[in-house]
């Protein structure tokens, strides 16, 4: 038993770490703010030269064959960049179609997502705040020998620079998921301004979009596979926005003085800063633990995904509400940076399911 | 990364299993006499004291292997060893710090549990600032004399020996006037009186020294050496026993959901109720990140890691968990979760509480309370944690001058 990284494992997160901090500082994440787009193309060319985007795709596709301790490793640093940037809906459904899709499905879209030629995103809630089956209401019909559908899908991450949409759908008595070209006739992306700017969201209209023959993902499973594979993706990326804001507090508290001292040297200020660790700590567990387990089919890997989710849900916002705090006045300003991470975290939270959403799916598990 | 158990932990595993099954006790053990010969065959089986080092009678032994162990005792339900102390971090403080003819007294004994072992350091007036200990060793001589008071003394009743603390030296700033004995608890000058606790039982006591003798052969270390030493006796107490915390923890869930089946509300099993599954759910979460980080740190102390100050993350994390644990689980319970006897048969419920005892949630939740104060209060762990893993600043303190 080894919970620790490989030499493998963390030669990737130092060098992920070196590049971000180079070339995604907080002032770049700002530019990407006040920018239309929102992300970088050069960024994503960079991503793709440094083997990101193809990190857990097979390496026929162009890609390194790794898996989601990899991945999550990935999204720390992501996350402790506040990058804006569409990586994980990206990875998420090009990890989809690798597992699920058909040799069609898999050279159409998973050499072109390793070598950053394409974006993918998921399109998961619609009406009902719910990521579940249970609430898929866009439907699937099949018209003269063409599938079309016809729904709304909102809050749909990256999915206006997306080439290609997962899409679940009501097809006759069950549901699939779907490979929707986003440049389709009857494919509408409406960005919507939201809290993050580094996380950018869109309303996705299907009024009659016709998808070709090949789209459906053939296996069941899917939805599944993208809920608990995104909620861990956005654990790490909320882990890795946590630690940066433990390390600024910590910093912060060493420095700052007030009635003469540091005020990390008061008990107010290090039993909080204590209290944060704590948390990055068991976030960390959680997140590797969910991770590798998913990784390689353990008997819990969902309620482990779940439980990563659920917990460092509430533990990034806390740690990352706390690093304000800590730092006063001072942390409430735009112009400081600890904001960038808190809202990230926070933007997070709701994805793929927040913490009262998979205690529900915990106790549906683990009460039967 | 590879969170797999290896063939050969796995075939521990299961060979730990069996013997368990085979050779734990279907009854209460209610003496002391009961205790030591359940330790003792613990001992024989090679189960007591893994962790030191062969030429003292261990084996050692990996730390998952005894991590294995204790799991699998928690998991079997199996009474603890009898002497946990003196072979938790007693015998290893002697074979840190002491003298060859110490350690050939005093080590097989400890893990036999002829010898049972106690540890002498809280005062009355010295809990998080136990180096403000007032207890006095005087020399005189031949020997030293200790006058003074302990208090919290797990097991002084039933202890032949303690690990004590005394100020040997009231003129150097106070953590320097410290130092550490072995102090024969069977002697005239020593009395023994059980503390009685909130859960209604003893399982501390007050020790009364009156002109009590400790030879000069059974001072460990220098003089003046003993607050580093209680530095290092205190590191052994942290986080060694996680996964049978964990293993606890979760054969109490699966009682607690049982219950949530039987009780019912507004017609309905609990377990159907939205808050409950709420409830739940969450602490479910927090469970299985304890087990999560456990696993964690096991890991690193396989790799040989020494924890250190980190380990009071792990102290800081189980012991607060523990209590908002138990603290839900009588929420969800209501007044069922209090009942200790009486009441209807078909609603009794029971859980086996984190001392390790057969016991009530009622007896859970209280002992629960324990775990933020002993071996460290929580605000002592995040001190540790501020200074020592953060590296925030000390504080200003008042306490660095002559005692």
């Amino acid at each position: 038993m080894d919970f620790s990284f490989s030499p493998d494992q963390q030669l990737l997160k130092n060098s992920a770490r070196g590049f971000l901090d180079e070339h995604v500082k907080p002032a770049h994440v700002r530019a990407l703010w006040d920018d239309g787009r929102g992300e970088s193309e050069a960024l994503w060319k960079e991503m793709a030269q440094l083997g990101w985007l193809g990190l857990a795709l097979p390496e026929d596709a162009g890609g390194s064959a790794l898996g989601l301790v990899e991945t999550a490793i990935l999204e720390e640093e992501l996350g402790r960049a506040a990058c804006p940037s569409p990586y994980l809906p990206t990875v998420l459904a090009a990890m989809a179609i690798d597992r699920f899709g058909s040799a069609a499905q898999k050279s159409r879209w998973l050499p072109a997502v390793a070598g950053g030629g394409a974006r993918a995103t998921v399109a998961l809630m619609e009406r009902e705040l719910d990521w579940g089956a249970g609430s898929v209401q866009t439907r699937a019909e099949e018209r003269g020998g063409k599938t079309v559908l016809t729904g709304v899908k909102q809050f749909v991450p990256w999915a206006h620079v997306a080439d290609v949409i997962l899409v679940p759908a009501v097809a006759g008595a069950s549901i699939a998921v779907y490979t929707v070209d986003a440049s389709a006739p009857g494919v509408t992306v409406t960005p919507l301004s939201s809290m993050d700017p580094g996380l950018r969201l869109s309303t996705v209209t299907l009024d009659g979009a016709t998808v070709a023959g090949e789209a459906r993902l053939p296996s069941a499973g899917v939805l599944e596979f993208l809920l608990e594979r995104g909620a861990v993706a956005a654990a790490a990326e909320m882990l890795g926005a946590a630690r940066r804001c433990l390390d600024m507090a910590v910093d912060y508290a060493k420095v700052r003085e007030q009635f003469g001292q540091p005020i990390g040297s008061f008990q107010a200020i290090r039993h909080k800063c204590a209290e944060m660790l704590l948390d990055v700590e068991n976030s960390h567990a959680a997140v590797y633990y969910a991770a590798w387990s998913l990784e390689h089919g353990a008997a819990d890997g969902a309620l482990s995904a779940s439980v990563a989710k659920a917990y460092v849900s509430e533990a990034a916002r806390k740690v990352c509400g706390d690093a304000i705090q800590v730092h006063g006045g001072i942390g409430f300003t735009w112009e400081y940076d600890l904001h960038l991470y808190f809202k990230r975290a926070k933007a997070l939270e709701p994805m793929f399911g927040d913490a009262d959403y998979h205690h529900e799916l915990i106790v549906r598990r683990v009460a039967r | 990364m590879d969170l797999n158990l290896s063939p050969e932990d796995r075939a521990f595993r299961d060979q730990t299993r069996s013997w368990l099954e085979a050779n734990v006790p279907r009854v209460e053990l209610r003496t002391l006499e009961e205790r030591r010969a359940w330790h003792r065959r613990m001992f024989d089986a090679g189960y007591v004291g893994m962790g030191w080092p062969r030429e003292y009678g261990g084996q050692a032994a990996s730390p998952m292997k005894m991590a294995i162990v204790a799991a699998e005792m928690a998991r079997a339900n199996a009474p603890a060893p009898i002497n946990g102390l003196g072979i938790g971090f007693i015998g290893p403080t002697i074979i840190i710090h002491g003298t060859e003819p110490q350690k050939q007294r005093y080590l097989k004994k400890i893990l036999s549990a002829e010898e049972i072992w106690c540890q002498l350091y809280s005062e009355p007036n010295s809990g998080s600032d136990l180096a403000s200990l007032r207890t006095r060793a005087e020399d005189k001589g031949e020997f030293f004399s200790v006058n003074g008071q302990k208090i919290w003394t797990s097991g002084g009743h039933i202890s032949d020996w303690g690990i004590l603390l005394a100020r040997t030296d009231p003129g150097v700033a106070k953590h320097k006037g410290i130092s550490c004995f072995l102090l024969n608890m069977r002697q005239p000058g020593v009395e023994v009186r059980p503390l009685k606790q909130i859960t209604g039982s003893a399982e501390f006591n007050e020790v009364f020294m009156t002109n009590a003798r400790v030879e000069k052969s059974d001072l460990i270390g220098r003089l003046g050496q003993g607050w580093e030493i209680a530095q290092t006796t205190l590191g052994f107490e942290r986080g060694g026993n996680s996964m049978a915390r964990v293993t606890r923890y979760a054969s109490a869930f699966e009682r607690l959901i049982e219950a949530t089946k039987k009780l019912r509300r507004g017609g309905k099993p609990l377990l159907e109720d939205p808050v409950v599954r709420a409830k739940l759910g969450k602490v479910y979460a927090e469970m299985e990140v304890q087990r999560y980080a456990a696993l964690r740190v096991l890991s690193a102390l396989q790799k040989g890691d020494s924890p250190g100050a980190a380990s009071s993350i792990t102290k800081l994390s189980y012991s607060e968990f523990e209590k908002r644990y138990y603290e839900l689980c009588l929420e969800i319970l209501g007044p069922y979760g209090q009942v200790t006897d009486g009441g209807l048969e078909e609603s009794s419920l029971d859980v086996d509480s984190s001392s390790g005892v057969r016991s009530s949630w009622s007896y859970a939740f209280l002992w629960a309370r324990a775990g933020t104060i002993y071996s460290g209060s929580s605000e002592i762990q995040k001190n540790v944690i501020g200074e020592r893993v953060l590296g925030l600043p000390k504080e200003i303190r008042a306490d660095r001058v002559k005692f």
